[in-house]
């Protein structure tokens, strides 16, 4: 697994995933695309990457054990890779986007907090 | 157990699908060994078999029903044996084992195998076929022949096996559907769990790893949370990996969990150790061990509103724009960016060159200077200095300027969102206006909905007070309404005062609340919208938006609830800043006006041309105090003052009170209309007294002049004589004003007390002794020396206008009550100016006539003859100083240069040359004595004093107008001209003098009779040489401040 540290030089280009919140910078979203969410394609498009993850996110976790965590489990990240990952990512995934992870049986869980507030 | 069983009874057909009890039969013979171990086995599995097990259920069945008695028992024994799991599964259980026993016994001979293969089958659709198979087999027989029975049959078969076969890629089709749509998840992603189940079954629990706050150094959170990630990385794997299994921070400018971040581990020492020679991080600190509770709101996220075109923010970035209002035009999809406008702070350029200076390659970072003020974008300064960098089109007025965007004025910008201030923005109406007012049209078209929603967003200015009614809106106490008792923070305490909860206490956040009105309330608005401080009478709510009718304009306004109370005062706002309603302002050098309406930001003035104006405060020049002696001549020359009741004349006729003067213009307010408040302007030459305060007596009377129509006058136009003397006529400040009184008679009787006020019989004064101001006559009062306390006698005579005609002011009597010893009189002369001062217009009264009427000069003399007659001079020195020269003594003895010339001057202009000639020698016996005083009395400073006082006075005569310069002019060269001859011939200038006033009637004799006295006054010129200086001396500081005290 790649490393997920990013130098504090570099946290200014971090961008979080919309749909799983993964914190990593740009250019790893480019070369590797997100790791929890293949389905995006994020990898090698710079236009997906912008419209599919947001350089405003609040509250940076870094997931050590994200099976025992429950933080993990509460962020419902549970299931995703070791990393770091935002609490709240500003913006909201295109609506075509959205559609197609439906119609393909991904839950689509707003990272925004809007989500919550319904509960 | 029995009743139980029996109850059962029925069900046993449910039972059946579930727990098909022939196959037990059916083992029960094949397994017949095992009968011993099966019990064991079935209690066992029981707690599982109650989810259908069905190979369980026929081991347990078949292992009762073999030891029907015995094993009963043994049944009973072994659930005893057993693990004490659940009761009442316990007793189902046995129940099932009684059911099924019996069952099978009477089961025993019925068609086992298809029950078997029933069970086999398992799909229910199936199962139902078979039965309609079966159905059918049974009742065709009879009804059809064997061969067409069969076909049919076959038939029948055949489209159910098509129906099936539908059924099955139906199924299996959607099968494969929902195996595509959460198949992959599992494996790919692993948020089936927890993605679908919701949150609040997630809420921590004791086996959860538990949460420590740790300290960091603030503004290095996310840092932090990297070098852990990157410590995490780096042991994993190794035998000291890291214990912990997440870490968080929830730092950010504004949270109050800033300088902490948050560790998930089991154990306390695995954050030590996870953390151990970080930087920024100080785990030897104080872990905080968060509560299992509070875990959840540790990561509660809320959404940031979303921004809707039109609203208002503030800008945080670009710098030079902080804390700038901002209109947001439009945002991107992703809701990251917004497209704002805002007033450019644009110099074009203008330090560019100090910029520019760096050549080295460096960029000079920009000084951070004042910056530049907002302006709407100007092409033409653009142009000026930058033509190259400017592109555009003229037309639809877009350009781009220095890489910026600008569209009629505005910049405008995409700003990423979190250098936007989107809370609390609170936009003034002043600066709302500014984006307004760019439109090229001139219509103001603020869109008050977004203004509104921009305020109401902010609910930081939301204020209940106690006695509120107030109405719960949200929450779970949404209906509920009550009067707010107490307020504390965010939290209101309300009394229930309508529906079941009545006199209940409830505390509810204002977040939930809203204020409540009822139609009719009298209402203020107290903040948050631009009608501010309105009050007026709710006429209309709908939710929480107000309509309200103003009481000042009545016009409706709406406003949202929160920015009302109820309002116990009325009318309106009195104020703003240090105008209040009615000050008389001064718009610009020659326009003044009235106030007659305060708005939130703006004042509406009626100046003195009757127009009102709409003014804000920054626009006027000053305030005007309310001079309330101002005085000034109606159209028939009588005095009007503030507080009078007058009329115009002509005109709209208009009658109201004065409530200002100023030069010829008179501001009244009247109730006869509303119309700027009532307040009409006038010239005092237009209106007429209708009544004047405090019924004082008007120089001209009103009404007819009753002397014309006296026909006894007329018969007899030379009487008069024996007539009563005219009324009084008081002019000016009634001099009773302000000063030490007792009372002399009546309740109050001998109490000291202050002259507030004076009508023409009574005086309002205010007691020394207890706050009260009570009104009494005049004739009851004693006027007293504010100082010395001692009696002022005949006070009234000495009012101007009073029977002898003398101007003198009280002030000037005690003062020569001071006087008996002469060697004292220099002293004396100060002393007496000083209230002389004080009191510029008693002075001017005693000037006045002096200047205005040169032929009355008789009277002057005999006015300082008449103050110096009640002197306790000796009477040579009486005598003398009522001669020829009184005028001169009088200043000498009375020191204020004013007088002086005062008492000169009617002597100059009422006797021309004759009178200079009979002066001069006078003023040339007061400078000799002060010349010779230069030796023989070693009045050194004195006598130049008195030198001086001769240069001084002469600008101050300059001072005084027309008169004096002539003055100045004749005798000073009169007086050094014919000082010295002068003075020897005492009675010469004392017969010039005569004859100079000769000219008049009645003064003559008394001018006349001090002309001997003159004589002794060369005698005694030793001791005139005295005062002399020192009234000079001390008067010729004086005359400066008098004059410009009197302008």
């Amino acid at each position: 697994m790649a490393d997920n540290f990013v130098p504090p030089g570099q946290q200014r280009y971090t961008r979080a995933c919309m749909v799983c919140s993964i914190v990593m910078t740009q250019a790893r979203f480019r070369s590797e695309g997100c790791p929890n969410c293949p389905f995006l394609d994020l990898k090698g498009s710079p236009e997906a990457i912008e419209s599919c993850t947001s350089g405003v996110y609040e509250g940076l976790m870094t997931i050590a054990d994200p099976k025992k965590s429950w933080v993990a489990k509460w962020q419902r990240i549970d299931g995703f890779v070791q990393g770091v990952y935002a609490m709240k990512v500003s913006g909201s995934l295109p609506e075509d986007v959205k559609a197609a992870m439906e119609d393909e049986g991904h839950v689509y869980i707003p990272r925004d907090g809007s989500a919550v507030e319904q509960d | 157990m029995s009743d139980l069983r029996d109850h059962d009874q029925p069900e046993s057909e449910d039972e059946e699908d579930f727990n098909p009890a022939p196959a037990d039969v059916s083992d029960d013979e094949v397994q017949n060994e095992d009968e011993d171990d099966a019990p064991k086995r079935s209690k066992k599995a029981s707690p599982a078999r109650h989810g259908g097990d069905d190979e369980d259920e026929d081991e347990d069945a078949d292992g009762d029903g073999d030891g029907d008695g015995d094993v009963g028992g043994g049944h009973d024994d072994d659930d005893d044996e057993e693990d004490d799991e659940e009761d009442d599964e316990e007793d189902e259980e046995i129940q099932g084992h009684r059911r099924k026993r019996r069952r099978d016994k009477r089961n025993a001979f019925f068609d086992i195998e298809a029950e078997v293969d029933d069970e086999d089958e398992g799909e229910d659709d199936e199962e139902a076929a078979e039965e309609n198979e079966g159905f059918i087999e049974q009742e065709e027989p009879g009804d059809y022949g064997e061969a067409s029975r069969l076909d049919d049959d076959r038939r029948h078969r055949e489209l159910d096996r098509q129906r099936d076969a539908i059924t099955q890629e139906d199924l299996e089709r959607e099968a494969q559907g929902y195996v595509r749509k959460y198949g992959n998840r599992r494996p790919a992603r692993g948020m089936g769990d927890t993605g679908v189940v919701p949150q609040r079954l997630l809420l921590p629990s004791v086996d959860d790893p538990s949460i420590w706050g740790v300290r960091c150094k603030e503004g290095k959170e996310r840092e932090v949370v990297f070098s852990i990630t990157k410590r995490i990385h780096d042991k994993l794997g190794t035998k000291d990996e890291l214990g912990i299994t997440a870490a968080f921070e929830r730092g950010g400018p504004n949270s109050v969990m800033k300088g902490l971040i948050y560790v998930e581990a089991y154990r306390q020492t695995d954050i030590l150790a996870a953390l151990d020679g970080m930087l920024n991080v100080y785990p030897r600190n104080k872990l905080l061990l968060v509560d299992i509770k509070e875990m959840p709101d540790l990561l509660r996220v809320q959404k940031t509103p979303t921004l809707e075109p039109g609203a208002w923010v503030r800008l945080r970035r670009p710098v030079k724009h902080a804390g700038d209002l901002a209109q947001v035009l439009d945002i991107t999809e992703n809701g990251l960016d917004a497209r704002v406008r805002f007033i450019p702070r644009l110099d074009y350029g203008l330090r560019d060159d100090a910029l520019a200076m760096t050549q080295d390659g460096k960029r000079k970072r920009p000084v951070a200077g004042p910056r530049p003020p907002q302006k709407l974008f100007s092409e033409v300064e653009a142009r000026k200095r930058h033509p190259r960098n400017l592109t555009g089109n003229p037309q639809t007025n877009n350009w781009t300027f220095n890489g910026d965007e600008f569209e009629k004025g505005f910049q405008v910008k995409d700003i990423k969102i979190q250098h936007l201030i989107v809370k609390d923005v609170n936009p003034s109406l002043e600066e709302v206006t500014k984006f307004t007012s760019g439109g090229e049209d001139g219509v103001e078209n603020i869109d008050l909905k977004s203004l509104a929603a921009s305020l109401k967003d902010s609910s930081a200015n939301v204020t209940y007070l106690p006695g509120d009614v107030v109405e719960v809106y949200q929450g779970e106490q949404k209906g509920v309404i009550g009067r707010a008792t107490n307020v504390q923070a965010d939290i209101v305490t309300l009394e229930v005062t309508e529906g079941d909860l009545v006199g209940q206490t409830i505390e509810v956040p204002t977040k939930g609340l809203r204020k409540r009105f009822r139609t009719g309330d009298h209402v203020k608005v107290i903040g948050g919208s631009r009608y501010r401080d309105e009050v007026g009478m709710v006429v209309k709510i709908s939710e929480d938006r107000v309509t309200l009718l103003t009481d000042q304009t009545t016009t409706e306004i709406t406003v949202f609830s929160k920015d009302l109370r109820e309002a116990s005062d009325i009318g309106g706002q009195g104020s703003l800043g240090q105008y209040s309603l009615l000050d008389l302002v001064q718009l610009d050098p020659t326009t003044v006006g009235c106030i007659v309406k305060v708005d939130r930001e703006s004042l509406v003035v009626l100046d003195q041309n009757g127009e009102p104006r709409q003014v804000m405060p920054s626009q006027i020049a000053n305030k005007l105090p309310k001079r309330k002696l101002a005085v000034a001549a109606d159209r028939n020359g009588s005095e009007i003052r503030p507080d009078d009741v007058v009329k115009e004349y002509g005109g709209m006729g208009r009658q109201g009170k004065i409530i200002h003067i100023h030069r010829t213009y008179v501001f009244c307010h009247t109730t006869a209309t509303t119309e700027n408040a009532g307040i009409f302007v006038s010239k005092v030459s237009s209106v007429s007294t209708i009544s004047a305060k405090g019924g004082r007596v008007n120089a001209t009377v009103s009404g007819p002049d009753l002397n014309t129509m006296n026909p006894a006058k007329k018969l007899n136009p030379t009487g008069g004589r024996g007539d009563m003397p005219p009324p009084k006529v008081t002019f000016g400040r009634d001099k009773l004003l302000g000063q030490t009184v007792t009372i002399r008679k009546g309740g109050w009787k001998g109490l000291l007390g202050r002259v507030k006020d004076t009508t023409d019989t009574h005086a309002r004064v205010e007691l020394h002794t207890k706050s009260k101001i009570i009104s009494v006559p005049k004739t009851d009062l004693m006027v007293r020396d504010g100082y010395s306390g001692r009696e002022i006698k005949n006070y009234d005579n000495r009012r101007p206008g009073g029977p002898n005609g003398t101007p003198a002011r009280p002030s000037q009597d005690r003062a020569t009550s001071d006087w008996p010893s002469g060697s004292r009189t220099p002293m004396a002369a100060p002393s007496s100016r000083t209230p002389a001062w004080k009191t510029p217009s008693a002075a001017g009264g005693g000037r006045t006539p002096a200047w205005n009427k040169g032929g009355d000069g008789g009277r002057t003399p005999a006015w300082a003859e008449g103050s110096r007659t009640v002197n306790p001079y000796d009477g040579s020195r009486t005598a003398y100083g009522s001669g020829s020269r009184t005028p001169a003594w009088s200043s000498g003895a009375k020191t204020p240069a004013p007088d002086h010339f005062g008492s000169k001057t009617p002597a100059y202009s009422g006797s021309s040359g004759d009178a200079w000639g009979s002066k001069t020698p006078y003023g040339a016996s007061a400078a000799t004595p002060g010349a010779s005083g230069n030796d023989t009395w070693g009045y050194t400073p004195g006598a130049s004093g008195s030198s001086n006082a001769y240069d001084a006075p002469t600008p101050g005569a300059g001072l005084l107008g027309a008169p004096t310069p002539g003055a100045l002019n004749a005798p000073t060269p009169g007086a050094y001209n014919a000082p010295t001859p002068g003075a020897m011939n005492a009675p010469t200038p004392g017969g010039g003098w005569q004859g100079g006033w000769g000219a008049d009637s009645a003064p003559t004799p008394a001018a006349a009779a001090p002309t001997p006295a003159a004589s002794g006054f060369a005698s005694s010129s030793g001791y005139y040489g005295a005062p002399t200086p020192g009234a000079y001396n001390a008067e010729t500081p004086a005359a400066g401040p008098r004059y410009t005290d009197d302008d």
